[in-house]
């Protein structure tokens, strides 16, 4: 079985939950005391996708203010990026907006963006409804969720969907692990059979 | 890896816990050449200890600092992080000197080289206890240096119009008591850019990121994430096959996602000696006689790689002597080893300043090396020059000696790179040529002292539990001398030449004390730990039940001392005999009354 390393980063404003959301996925524990991140923090998780070990090296960015410049070192070579956005505040949605625009100038070609609307657990104080942002998402070809990383909602198939939509290696294997060339139906199709 | 059954709604498996930074990973392993520590040491090893914010930080570096030039000050130094770490005033002066070119040659653009000064005051670190730990494992050449400390630099100078002065000049600099020096080269390499793009917030984020790290413990396959990549090294053992290399190139290969490192620690050699490669022998004869060497270079990325080279050509032995990469007229030993009063110190130093023609005039052994750019002219200098032709700026690359080597030429080796040259055969190759004649050297040479100085070891059967441990015969000269006509060099290498002279100057020099130390302890833990193995294969209690209490007191207090003194110097003992020597312990003090019970198992007082 393959193993290959899937460098992953989170991007979006500070406070809206991405450390917890790695922390949920990576230790599956959720702390609400959490201190904000410096620079970026670093963890990996090995999940099996098919024939395939995927090894998430996943760069939890900081959403502050002052190290904001620092985000092309993390998107950089990134498979994929999940952008976290806040449902219970609307800014966070327009800084996501922001982050979509940066990488697509700026980050890799082929990479899988994934977005997620973090604290779906507080829906009474939801500012971003479900279908706005799903229409944004579905415009952009970005992967949608609503997440709560307090509950445990929706973590796991953020990385499941972003596995899919990374395309398999050639069996020749005869280049490395970047053939993001591959189109998204390739993926599509395959998700039926499992 | 065992397979685990993931959350099941996903229909996945975990196979792998998170935060596996210190995973061995098994795939970048080549199997063949898999090492499995000894057992015994200790065995506690695994867990580290707990490790408060910036230890982990610590046992890496001991700061960063950034060095620029002002223009009233000069070379200043403008931040240290992390900001609570202690550098004494001169310690300071000495990083500000040592981190930029001293020679008026340009430099333009991005340099890198490394430093190494000598510790101002003296500074315990909290972590002291756990690092030898960890340093234990690591081969001689590869342990945290004690006295000193290392700079590696990376030093900008580009034209800026908007400065004063005309020019951007910029140095950030590693401080670190390890010499990794491939590995901090390729840190910088990531981490310098973008500090001079993003400034102080890049460092904090650097920082933060290696007080993560697990510690560097060898034989271990690190993954070390760092500002977006993730680099792979292993920290090589004293138990590791000199000549092989562990970590093999994993398939992937984007270095924006991970790097793996060969090697932490070697240069290049062939593109170091490139330039004086005839003489290669005779500079590893002068290395390994720890005589007084300088190497003159246009810059101090030449300098200090030279340096290097010339003290890892004696790897797996240990150039014991000081040795400065990068040394300049501010160094606070500037005046000791300059000093024309005596003779040359034995230590290494490589400068760029064209001061020092003048200054190292009367120094026995003088390499120059030209502007590495003109590479047509290196490799002419067939002859060792004589030193009274070396005048000032305007020489020659070559060596500058009165020496004459005591083996003779081996034109193979030369004949060998001559062609790989012709050929354009890539560097790694002519490197990998290079390092493996000198392993063979080296080996030739130090395996009849090995073989000797295990002579000298006490029988097995002269260690007596009841008796203290034997002493280790002294090392005749003499006798060595004698068990060469059999058992000398010529087993290995066919080099001829006078190795008995060899021998007989490098019994005198640093490099040997040092060697023979290093062993001559080794060997003295190694009867400790037999003592203690036959001490517990004897049945104590029936020996004891003889004798009076104030008796088996005596004997108890005495085992307790000797076990703390095997647990703190790491006793290579058996694995159990601690555990069978303390139940012996136990035995004996359960026969005593009730009351010296309750004082014997109190934990004693230091």
């Amino acid at each position: 079985m393959a193993l290959r390393e899937l460098k992953v980063c989170l991007l979006g404003e500070t406070g809206v939950g991405k450390s917890s959301i790695v922390w949920r996925f990576v230790e599956d524990s959720f702390d609400p005391n959490i201190n904000p991140t410096i620079g970026a923090s670093f963890m990996t998780k090995t999940v099996q996708y098919q024939n395939e070990l995927h090894k998430f090296l996943i760069w939890d960015t900081a959403g502050q203010e002052r190290f904001r410049a620092l985000a092309p070192m993390y998107y950089r070579g990134s498979a994929a990026a999940i952008i976290v956005y806040d449902i219970t505040k609307e800014e966070t949605f327009q800084t996501l907006k922001n982050w979509v625009k940066e990488l697509r100038q700026h980050g890799p070609p082929n990479i899988v963006v994934a977005i997620a609307g973090n604290k779906c657990d507080l829906s009474d104080a939801r500012e971003v409804s479900e279908k706005d942002a799903k229409d944004y998402a579905d415009s952009i070809h970005a992967i949608f969720v609503e997440t709560s990383a307090k509950n445990a909602i929706n973590i796991n198939e953020v990385f499941r969907e972003i596995s899919q939509r990374i395309p398999v290696l050639e069996s020749a294997g005869a280049t490395s692990g970047r053939g993001f060339q591959l189109g998204r139906q390739a993926s599509e199709s395959r998700r039926t059979c499992c | 890896m065992a397979l685990q059954a993931g959350p099941e709604e996903l229909g996945e498996q975990v196979v792998e816990e998170p935060e596996d930074l210190e995973d061995q990973d098994a795939s970048s392993i080549s199997p063949a050449e898999e090492i499995t520590l000894p057992v015994g040491h200790g065995g506690e090893d695994e867990s580290e200890p707990l490790l408060l914010p910036w230890d982990r930080f610590s046992a890496w570096l001991h700061c960063i600092c950034v060095v620029g030039f002002d223009l009233e000050l000069g070379q200043a130094v403008e931040v240290i992080y992390p900001h609570h770490s202690k550098l004494s005033e001169k310690e300071k002066t000495s990083i500000c000197y040592l981190s930029f070119p001293d020679s008026n040659s340009g430099c333009l653009g991005d340099t890198q080289f490394c430093f190494r000064f000598r510790q101002g005051s003296n500074r315990k670190s909290s972590l002291g206890c756990f690092l030898e730990t960890a340093d234990r494992d690591a081969p001689v050449s590869l342990k945290r240096d004690q006295g000193h400390y290392y700079g590696y630099v990376y030093f900008r100078q580009v034209r800026d119009k908007s400065l004063k002065r005309g020019y951007f000049q910029k140095s950030l600099v590693l401080i670190s008591r390890l010499p990794y020096v491939t590995f901090f080269h390729s840190l910088l390499k990531i981490l310098a850019p973008e500090y001079f793009d993003k400034l102080e917030p890049c460092l904090e984020a650097a920082c933060n990121d290696i007080d993560r790290w697990p510690t560097p413990h060898p034989g271990r396959v690190l993954s070390l994430p760092i500002m977006g990549v993730v680099i792979k090294v292993r920290i090589p053992t004293c138990y590791d096959k000199p000549g092989t290399s562990q970590l093999v190139q994993s398939t992937q290969t984007d270095s924006q996602v991970s790097i793996v490192l060969p090697t932490i620690h070697e240069v290049d050699l062939f593109r170091c000696f490139h330039p004086v490669f005839f003489h290669i022998q005779m500079l590893w004869e002068l290395v390994l006689l720890g005589e007084p060497l300088v190497v003159m270079a246009p810059s101090p990325a030449e300098s200090s790689d030279t340096v290097l080279a010339l003290i890892s050509c004696l790897s797996p032995l240990r150039y014991c002597s000081d040795f400065r990469p990068y040394f300049t007229i501010h160094d606070s030993e500037f005046k000791e080893y300059t000093t024309r009063t005596q003779a040359p110190p034995s230590v290494i130093l490589g400068v760029t300043n064209p001061f020092f023609a003048k200054t190292l005039q009367h120094w026995p052994h003088i390499v120059r090396i030209g502007d590495m750019k003109q590479e047509g002219e290196m490799a002419k200098q067939m002859k060792v020059r004589k030193l009274k032709n070396l005048k000032t700026l305007d020489c020659k690359t070559g060596v500058y000696s009165a020496f004459k080597p005591f083996l003779n030429k081996d034109e193979d080796i030369i004949k060998q790179l001559q062609k790989g040259v012709q050929q354009k055969r890539p560097s790694a190759a002519q490197n990998a040529i290079l390092r493996r004649y000198f392993l063979e050297l080296t080996q030739s040479f130090i395996i009849p002292l090995e073989r000797y100085v295990a002579s000298l070891m006490p029988l097995q059967k002269s260690i007596s539990p009841w008796k203290s441990p034997p002493q280790l015969r002294p090392f005749l000269q003499e006798e060595f001398m004698k068990t060469l006509e059999k058992a000398g060099p010529q087993l290995t290498s066919r080099l001829k030449g006078d190795w008995i002279g060899l021998y007989r100057q490098f019994l005198r020099c640093p490099n040997f004390d040092g060697w023979f130390r290093n062993r001559k302890r080794e060997m003295s833990q190694k009867l400790d730990a037999l003592h203690l193995e036959a001490l517990c294969e004897e049945d104590l209690q029936l020996k004891t039940q003889e004798h009076t209490e104030v008796e088996k007191v005596d004997l108890v207090l005495k085992l307790k001392d000797k076990l703390t003194q095997a647990e703190k110097n790491h006793l290579p003992v058996r694995p159990g005999t601690v555990s069978k020597l303390q139940a012996h312990i136990e035995a004996i003090i359960l026969g005593l009354p009730k009351d010296l019970q309750g004082i014997l198992h109190k934990p004693s007082t230091p």
